[in-house]
């Protein structure tokens, strides 16, 4: 009875996770990857740097810390080092969506609202038109 | 494997253990090639607007700059001198590598790499970037585009050297190097892509296969030392995880089946690794140095054309190299014990660009030459990678598919052409 108890616990937990009980490996590339141990300090890294207006670090932070990422922290053992590494992944994701979200909200107002919208101050900022005044060749 | 009865007989061996590897490698020179042309065509300027004004000075052209009034046998001659020229530079500029190799100024190297990867992904991938918005009227403001251009150029040097990225986005980068510098140098003139393509593949069957060939010297300190080649190398599959900190014994503490184990196994695990973790923060601080620096300091004043004598040095052709254990996968137990030495195949960055700019030359005259170059090009990698799973050892990777290349867009552009050309247009079914 017990036993039976388990294993259902075990399905579920199956495909609540869609295949993904644990984070066996905290990494994407698994076996070819960083111990968990080495993962908590480069991620911490990666996410103080982030905020030297490097959000790029966090998005490869979140790709490269992805099974932590799903996993939920109930599942973690206890004394894991993935506990530790989780807040990490966490707040980087956090900060790139924020990021990128707001990056792209400025960029598409600039893209789409264009000269009605800034006036002349439009033409001074096209990154094309800088790269001109500057004398900046393209590649040709 | 090595016995010629057992090639003979069992030629599918070959194919099945380098399969995979095959492809591994031959995918990602097909993407960086495809890349290259698609950029090319994007961006070649339409044919009237062609000025030879922008013919850029670099290491390639020190010599001779090529005019197209000039008569052919001054072409021939001044591109051969530059040909020349630049061999010479990459033979010093290898030798000088291997010699601060050989006295252990690798974090020198290293840094060196980083530098040079900063500027080829910020500089050219810049001027790029600009090209491209330009060419297709992207109104993107200046601080988002120096911001993406900032970002993107920090991820590639932390890709290319440091451990703590996905496998896969350092292959990307890679290939990003690669058609980066492949682009930039299409824009060499003619007669002198031609020949520097024949003289490099002539200096990389020299160089790794002369007994005191710059190449043959580097790669033998590295397996000796059993280190990493200190160059921009494109892995297939990457190295199994250090053996100082084996996988397999950190393992079992988080998956599933292990949970359910006493607790007494993570602890010891937990101290294994913590004293692992202090000395990787040391690494990680040294790795993201460089970083800082280059960010502060920013772009170099000059324009793109002076950087490529000095970025081309290190994407010298590196040989292609194979574990001893690649293709002897079905022994199992040998397997077992040399696991976390087992590697995929490398393919040097220099391979994917010289690669790229023949078939971005073959871009500029018609598609037909490009696909005669890509299969030429494919089917010489692919004799290359057979000959490394008999020979095993290091090799050139450029002779054979460069010569291949070459051969085959001449015969094309002269052969091909006209009659595929004349029976299109006379309506011969064909």
């Amino acid at each position: 009875m017990e036993r039976r108890e388990q294993e259902e616990d075990e399905e579920r937990r199956h495909l609540r996770g869609r295949g993904i009980v644990l984070p066996a490996w905290p990494t994407v590339d698994g076996p070819l990857g960083l111990s968990p141990e080495e993962s908590v300090a480069y991620a911490r890294r990666f996410f103080r740097w982030g905020f030297a207006l490097l959000p790029w670090l966090w998005a490869v932070n979140c790709i490269y810390f992805w099974p932590v990422l799903r996993a939920r922290p109930s599942d973690f053992p206890a004394f894991s080092p993935l506990t530790h590494l989780r807040p990490y992944v966490l707040r980087s994701a956090i900060g790139f969506t924020v990021f990128t979200v707001l990056l792209s909200i400025w960029a598409l107002t600039f893209m789409i609202g264009g000269k009605p919208l800034f006036g002349s101050v439009w033409d001074d900022l096209v990154m094309y038109n800088v790269a001109d005044k500057l004398g900046l060749t393209g590649w040709y | 494997m090595a016995d010629p009865g057992h090639t003979i007989n069992g030629g599918g061996t070959i194919i099945d253990s380098l399969g995979s590897e095959i492809i591994g490698v031959m995918s990602p020179v097909s993407i960086c090639m495809l890349l290259v042309v698609l950029l090319i065509s994007a961006l070649s300027p339409p044919p009237s607007a062609a000025v030879d004004a922008s013919t850029p000075i670099t290491a390639a052209t020190l010599v001779y700059l090529e005019s197209p009034s000039d008569p052919p046998s001054q072409k021939l001659v001044g591109a051969l001198l530059n040909a020349a020229a630049f061999v010479a530079l990459v033979t010093i500029a290898t030798f000088l590598i291997v010699l601060l190799y050989y006295y252990n100024c690798t974090s020198f190297l290293k840094n060196y790499m980083r530098l040079s990867a900063f500027l080829v992904l910020a500089s050219m991938g810049g001027s790029i970037a600009l090209s491209l918005l330009r060419r297709f009227a992207i109104p993107l403001d200046t601080a988002t585009s120096l911001l993406l251009l900032l970002n993107f150029s920090a991820v590639g040097v932390l890709s290319v050297l440091s451990p703590a990225v996905p496998i896969l986005l350092r292959q990307a980068y890679m290939v990003v190097l690669g058609v980066i510098v492949a682009a930039s140098l299409s824009n060499l003139p003619e007669w002198t892509t031609w020949t520097l393509l024949l003289a490099l593949a002539v200096y990389d069957l020299v160089s790794v296969l002369a007994p005191k060939g710059p190449l043959k010297l580097l790669v033998d300190l590295a397996s000796s030392r059993d280190e990493e080649l200190p160059a921009l190398v494109y892995e297939a599959r990457p190295t199994v995880s250090r053996s100082s900190n084996p996988p397999i014994a950190a393992a079992p503490a988080f998956t599933a089946s292990i949970e359910l184990q006493p607790l007494a196994d993570t602890p010891t695990a937990e101290v294994s690794g913590a004293d692992h973790a202090i000395v990787e923060i040391e690494h990680v601080r040294e790795e993201t140095a460089p970083l800082v620096g280059n960010a502060g300091g920013g772009r170099r004043p000059e324009s793109v054309s002076s950087h490529h004598s000095s970025e081309i040095e290190i994407l010298e052709t590196s040989p292609l190299v194979i574990n001893e254990d690649v293709g002897r996968q079905s022994e199992g137990p040998r397997r077992s014990h040399a696991s976390e030495l087992e590697r995929g195949i490398r393919l040097g960055l220099g391979d994917f660009v010289f690669y790229s700019v023949l078939v971005g030359r073959a871009a500029m005259y018609d598609l037909m030459t490009v696909y005669a170059c890509y299969l030429a090009i494919i089917s010489g990698l692919g004799c290359t990678l057979i000959l490394l799973s008999v020979c095993r050892h290091a090799l050139p990777a450029l002779p054979i598919s460069i010569t291949l290349g070459v051969v085959f867009y001449f015969l094309t552009r002269l052969l091909l052409e006209p009659f595929v050309v004349g029976a299109s247009s006379k309506l011969v079914c064909i």
